[in-house]
């Protein structure tokens, strides 16, 4: 796969395009700014749910089976996958129980991790994403390149386009109230016909057995409702032990993600509908793995609000399908090196390390740090970094030793003299492709302190 | 449940030592008008606020908001001409232009409003399947914070889904563009009785 500076590099050909995907994430991340300042509590707010999160993974075989017991009891059937293909076989499983073909289903990045969509086709099932970013991209065949907003990448006159073809909207109509309506005829005869609907879940509750949907759009429950089989996919690390707890991520979560002070839409599952049937599948697929690493087990606490990726400058200009993992971004750099070190162990030197994804987590956690130790067993590993690791090699003999150092200095100064402007000699680096760097001073500090000293002051 | 088991197992061997898990305070809110906070943060977030002085209003208000005469369910008792929950079956009520259903808590600091199927006349789609959303909530059950929201309600003994609504349906998946009406009711209409 290519690496994701190469696909960054690809992305930022088209500059006007990147300027205005790089606005559109600012702009949420403005909101979001603006939703926090209205709550006087909010860092109080953050520790709270990151103590939550942490007490919860510290029990969490614990709160598993009190979930579970709880969930059984309000009537709900309770399924435990261990991985990915599990999981889709359980779905399987279910819908041909029912000799369902067809499932509608609403956002749930769980289901993306175990490209069930893919799983089902295969089975001849037809999967309906019902959630409007989502239908857009099942349509074009694309992953989301946004956990929140999965088509934040494309345009309107691109939508408006696959519409025109999927669903005979007007040839060139492009206004988004226009398109979502078509949208939403499309879809509601959709919700009517299927047999199952799908969701994720955002929280479940160990003391109640309820499993809590955030959503805006009302997709998840048109879907939920209106079909006799609800399945709800959810991984493990989403439980949180008392249904007061909600309090805490509900103000926190909307705030972080787009800047609403709640989603429009919080439903608290419990028991099935009735004469429906409810199914919970809970999903490690890796998620015990990375709670045996203490460095970086706190990732287990994201709620998958995206904060990370609006603010993230990297994430910004280079877009969600760089990453080419299932999550982008920050989260998504701490997150997959676990899962495929090789494949994935390119992902923390994404990051200018600036640290501003670890200041807006709502569940606080250290995401730059990780990064940062990601990139040491990255680097211990011999993972290939090309140039940049001959450049690290150079600059640690380099300030190893303090003659090298002032000869390197000396070197550099004049070559910079003689070759201002681009420096083409450091073409082996991709540093210096879009920065120029400074006039070299006439001497090195180390010069001008001697003749300091030597003047006697 | 062979996974069950080494799900359990792995979490055991891997899980971090023990955690206090915290108290959390209520935090209530400084702000006194919470009624007006509440309608303040409704009307920001695309819904219209009526507020009556009498219950008896209700029905003029829905009808002066939707003056056709066009199919109204509503699971409030005595509103006249329209229609009450006749079948648990959700496809039914495909076609309800407006639906009228009752908040049990409203909270100011997010204009959310709480519902159970209960109030829903256990047909737990009729406030998403309305093309338009009526809610009618009492001064008096307006909180401040989702932690005072959370502590009143307690724990979910009489009902199988509860719902927090704070307004309707809408999306921003195109461009950022914010589309009020996406899958659920296009528009709601809270009324604040006293």
């Amino acid at each position: 796969m290519m690496p994701h500076a190469q696909k960054a590099a690809i992305f930022n050909k088209d500059e006007a395009r990147t300027d205005w995907h790089d606005a559109s994430l600012w702009m949420v991340r403005n909101k979001r700014d603006f939703a926090v300042s209205e709550i006087p509590e909010w860092e109080f707010l953050r520790e709270f749910a990151s103590d939550i999160k942490m007490h919860t993974l510290s029990k969490l075989d614990d709160y598993l089976e009190s979930f579970e017991k709880a969930a059984i009891q309000n009537g709900a059937i309770v399924h435990w996958a261990a991985d990915a293909k599990e999981h889709n076989d359980i779905v399987l499983s279910i819908l041909n129980k029912h000799q369902a073909k067809k499932m509608v289903k609403s956002k749930s990045m769980l289901t993306e991790e175990c490209h069930l969509n893919e799983f089902l086709e295969q089975h001849n099932i037809e999967v309906i994403d019902s959630d409007l970013g989502e239908r857009i991209i099942q349509m074009l065949n694309e992953p989301p390149s946004h956990i929140v907003m999965p088509a934040i990448h494309l345009k309107k006159e691109e939508i408006g386009e696959l519409f025109h073809r999927e669903l005979h909207t007007e040839k060139g109509a492009t206004d988004p109230q226009y398109l979502t309506e078509a949208a939403r005829h499309h879809l509601r005869e959709k919700f009517h016909t299927a047999q199952v609907a799908l969701t994720g879940v955002n929280f479940g509750i160990a003391e109640t057995g309820e499993i809590v949907v955030c959503t805006n759009e009302g997709n998840a429950d048109m879907g939920v409702h209106l079909t006799p089989v609800q399945i709800h996919s959810m991984g493990i690390e989403k439980l949180i032990p008392r249904r007061s707890d909600l309090a805490v991520f509900t103000r926190l979560l909307a705030r972080s993600a787009t800047g609403q002070p709640v989603t429009v839409f919080t439903s608290h599952h419990k028991n099935p509908k009735p004469a429906g049937e409810m199914h919970i599948i809970l999903v490690d697929n890796g998620r015990t793995e990375q709670l045996g690493k203490p460095d970086f087990r706190s990732s287990l606490k994201c709620i998958r609000c995206g904060a990370c990726m609006n603010t993230c400058p990297i994430y910004r200009r280079s877009g969600g399908h760089s990453y080419e993992t299932t999550i982008p971004g920050p989260i998504g750099s701490i997150l997959t090196p676990g899962i495929d070190l090789k494949k994935h162990g390119q992902l923390p030197f994404a990051s200018t390390l600036c640290g501003s994804c670890t200041d807006v987590c709502p569940v606080k956690i250290d995401i730059h740090t990780q990064l940062y130790k990601w990139r040491q067993i990255v680097s211990e590993a011999g993972l290939p970094e090309g140039g940049n690791k001959t450049m690290m090699s150079i600059m640690g003999s380099s300030l190893a030793s303090p003659s090298f150092f002032h000869r390197l200095g000396n070197i550099g100064r004049k070559l910079l003299r003689l070759f201002p402007g681009k420096e083409r000699f450091l073409s082996f680096t991709v540093w210096t492709k879009d920065r120029d760097l400074p006039k070299a001073p006439v001497e090195s500090f180390r010069e001008w302190y001697a003749k300091q000293t030597k003047d006697g002051q | 449940m062979a996974s069950k088991e080494t799900i359990l197992a792995k979490i055991k061997t891997n899980r971090p030592n023990l955690w206090p898990l915290p108290d959390v305070p209520i935090f209530e809110t400084s702000v006194t008008d919470k009624k007006n906070l509440f309608i303040q943060i409704l009307e920001r977030g695309g819904s219209k606020v009526h507020c009556i002085d009498d219950s008896s209003q209700i029905h003029q208000v829905i009808t002066t908001h939707f003056p056709e005469n066009n199919r109204m369910v509503s699971t409030l008792p005595l509103l006249e001409g329209m229609e009450g929950i006749t079948t648990l079956h959700p496809d039914f009520y495909e076609g309800t232009e407006v639906a009228i259903i009752e908040g049990l808590i409203g909270v100011a600091e997010n204009g959310a409003l709480w519902v159970t199927e209960n109030e829903l006349g256990n047909v737990r789609v009729l406030p998403f399947i309305a093309q338009h959303l009526v809610m009618v909530i009492s001064a008096k059950n307006i909180v401040g914070t989702m932690h005072e929201a959370y502590k009143t309600l307690g724990l979910p003994t009489t009902s199988g889904f509860g719902v927090f609504i704070a307004g309707p349906s809408k999306t921003a998946d195109i461009e950022q563009s914010l589309v009020i009406g996406a899958q659920g009711a296009r528009s709601l209409l809270v009324i604040v009785t006293p």
